[in-house]
């Protein structure tokens, strides 16, 4: 036996060429679906977790996957607003503690997410330099925003201009960073967060400007009468919040009125939840409330059906590869009649001749698979991990 | 805006995006602080209005550790504690605001939601509109008035009673255990405001209707109270006030021909004088926003009746309006 598996391994290695591009044909063919599967698992796996983490979220009527994509990973279009209003209605009721998100601006690539304290607690952030925002105008980095931005703590980000060319629009707002968390490994490493009010400051509904009351603004003021006093284009606006000019900045009209891209909701218990799901069941509700982990079990349904088909089309290329390998063997035989006549002349049997083909194939099925399977642990230990820094580099 | 996604684009990107994420999540982020210590045996509990704390502190006795860090001399309706101080107001269990835009640092600041109590939640039909107030227009959102609502609640004792429930209530949640030390501390906390309120409920029916000026308009919650016929001016009590503010002063004497004139502290000797000139005797009535090394809340409250009583048996005599 060892004879056999000498001959056919000295063959192998001789024709090394042929036997790599065979091996590694084989062991693509093989790792292709199993590599898939462990990919996908992965993510669907992160994926499940962190819509899982999320009990339940309110946002505006519209597409559930976008409110839970833009809410929970901060991709996809910003959904419609909901009012500032719906929370209190949550925290009134008692069934749910309410955390705030308004996720519409960008800082460069990065998400501005407008929050409370409560989501650092509640997503478990760990502050790895530096303290918690304390007033508007603060900012608090993940892990991967501080290292794209070359920002840390005492330094400053510039929200992005929602269009270079609105002259009527958003005007960026410098923020003072104070914090920055530790790595979570999650979409929270990309994000830029501020108080839910820095973000209406960003959006404009609150700002800071000189005091038109004071001696030094009269150049500002339009006209005054009685306590009205109406400003003129010149009056000073502050783009960045200090010490110095914070007690300037204000809001205007209706605090409930203010905007929310979402609410992530607490429930204090799984009938809590329930009964809050209930109340939006109501037709005269503007929002919707959705529980994420549903919305992507959903989606990853989907994802699993696109899989199923690509494995199906994997099978059919596989198929195709080993006929191809064994069309190789065929025609390799033919070439190798004289080597086959020797072998038989110095007393092989037509057995021991057919063993020897044999274990050729068998050595190459074998190699190919071990090396699938040591691309398939590979992929399941750093695959994500590579694939992860290759998307976001 | 809702524009739907395609679901099997979504699916599609969704493995890319997928990826972006690794496994992993860090433990929550404990408040910062040096009463960690404290707060293993105490509640930590912050206030925005002293009368607050005083209430707290009563209610709480040795179960609490009550703060409100403002420098003196400051009023606390416009302080604005540094990003330091609103640090140490977020490692409370409790944060104790007044409610009705009172304190207007707290709408610049980020406190957890959770551990804020408005104590004068109770009671929005019996918040009355602060008057006044200047108005400014720029851009698009036009005119508007950065008045709010009478912030001094706690000078009307009934309210104040609401309030120290709230806090009550508050405590107990947050520590059910101390429930008991707790309803203990607000039983005899209402029993002084019940008594506080029938003085000044006695004293101010021997006033009758007696016109009275107040210096400032923080008492609108005591006036309602108790049903007095009082006007109220934008004196300061160490200023002296302007000619014009006299002559607007005597103007007013004409229709509302007060004796008495209450203000939040002292005046100054030469505003005093004049007032007695106009026949207008001055009395303190302390609303108790600040601490002060004069007493705590009640002791200043106790010297209030004792003033408002004055009023009502010790009419000065007419001198005459010039």
């Amino acid at each position: 036996m060892t004879d056999i598996l000498f001959l056919a391994w000295r063959y192998l290695a001789h024709y090394r060429v042929k036997t790599a591009i065979l091996v590694t044909s084989i062991a693509l063919i093989v790792f292709l679906p199993v590599g898939l599967n462990v990919l996908v698992g992965q993510s669907a796996e992160q994926l499940t977790a962190r819509a899982e983490a999320t009990p339940l979220l309110v946002g505006a009527k519209g597409s559930p996957l976008e409110l839970v994509l833009s809410s929970l990973y901060f991709e996809s279009d910003v959904p419609d607003d909901i009012p500032w209003a719906e929370l209190e209605a949550i925290a009134d009721s008692g069934l749910a503690q309410p955390i705030p998100l308004d996720a519409r601006f960008r800082a460069r690539a990065h998400p501005i997410v407008g929050t409370s304290l409560e989501y650092f607690d509640f997503r478990g952030l760990r502050l790895a330099e530096g303290r918690r925002m304390a007033v508007v105008g603060e900012c608090m980095l993940g892990a991967r925003a501080a290292a794209d931005l070359a920002v840390g703590v005492g330094d400053a980000v510039l929200s992005s201009p929602e269009s270079l060319f609105d002259l009527a629009g958003v005007y960026p707002l410098r923020m003072r960073v104070v914090g920055v968390f530790a790595a979570s490994h999650t979409p929270d490493d990309r994000v830029v967060f501020v108080d839910v009010k820095t973000s209406w400051i960003i959006q404009g509904l609150g700002h800071g400007h000189q005091d038109l009351a004071a001696a030094g603004a009269a150049a500002a003021v339009l006209k005054q009468e009685g306590n009205l006093i109406t400003a003129n284009a010149s009056v000073v606006q502050y783009n960045e919040i200090t010490p110095e000019n914070i007690d300037s900045f204000h809001f205007h009209g209706d605090l409930g009125e203010y905007p929310l891209t979402g609410v992530i909701a607490v429930p204090r218990d799984e009938k809590s939840g329930v009964l809050l799901m209930g109340r939006f069941e109501r037709p005269e509700v503007a929002a919707q409330i959705v529980r994420p982990a549903t919305v992507m079990t959903e989606l990853l349904d989907t994802v699993f059906t696109v899989r199923a088909y690509v494995v199906a089309a994997i099978g059919f290329a596989g198929v195709g590869t080993l006929a191809t390998a064994a069309l190789v063997f065929l025609l390799s035989l033919r070439l190798r009649e004289r080597e086959i006549e020797t072998i038989v002349k110095i007393g092989g049997s037509p057995m021991r001749v057919a063993a020897i083909l044999v274990s050729e194939i068998v050595v190459v099925l074998v190699l190919g698979a071990a090396f699938a399977g040591v691309l398939a642990v590979l992929a399941s230990r750093y695959g994500s991990e590579a694939i992860r820094l290759w998307i976001t580099s | 805006m809702t524009r739907r996604v395609p679901i099997l684009a979504a699916a599609i990107g969704l493995i890319g995006l997928a990826l972006a994420l690794a496994c992993g999540t860090g433990e929550a982020e404990k408040p910062p602080g040096a009463e960690a210590e404290l707060r293993d045996e105490r509640l930590l509990v912050f206030a925005v209005a002293y009368p607050l704390q005083y209430f707290a502190e009563r209610i709480g006795g040795d179960a609490v550790v009550v703060r409100f860090p403002i420098p003196a001399g400051i009023d606390p309706a416009q302080w604005s504690p540094s990003a330091e101080i609103v640090a140490e107001y977020q490692a409370a269990d409790l944060v104790l605001l007044n409610g009705g835009g009172y304190a207007q640092w707290l709408k610049r600041a980020s406190l957890p939601r959770r551990r804020l109590v408005d104590t004068s939640a109770g009671f929005p039909e019996r918040r009355l509109r602060e008057s006044g107030g200047v108005e400014h227009a720029h851009g698009p959102e036009g005119e508007h008035a950065h008045a709010g609502v009478a912030p001094m609640t706690w000078i009307d004792p009934e309210l104040a009673i609401a309030q120290a429930r709230a806090i009550t209530d508050a405590l107990i949640a947050v520590r059910p255990s101390a429930a008991e030390r707790f309803e203990s501390g607000f039983a005899a906390l209402e029993r002084d405001l019940r008594a506080l309120e029938h003085s000044f409920a006695v004293a101010a029916q021997e006033l009758g209707g007696a016109p009275l000026f107040f210096s400032h308009p923080v008492y609108p919650y005591f006036i309602r109270r108790y049903g007095l016929n009082a006007r109220s001016l934008h004196w300061e009590p160490h200023e002296v006030p302007t000619e014009a503010m006299w002559t607007d002063f005597r103007a007013a004497l004409v229709e509302h021909p007060a004796r008495w004139m209450l203000w939040e502290a002292p005046p100054e000797a030469a505003s005093e004088a004049l007032l007695e000139s106009l026949g207008v005797r001055s009395r303190v009535f302390d609303p108790c926003a600040q601490p002060s090394e004069s007493g705590d809340y009640l002791e200043r409250m106790r010297r209030n009746v004792e003033e408002f009583e004055t009023l009502g048996v010790n009419q000065p005599a007419v001198s005459g309006v010039q």
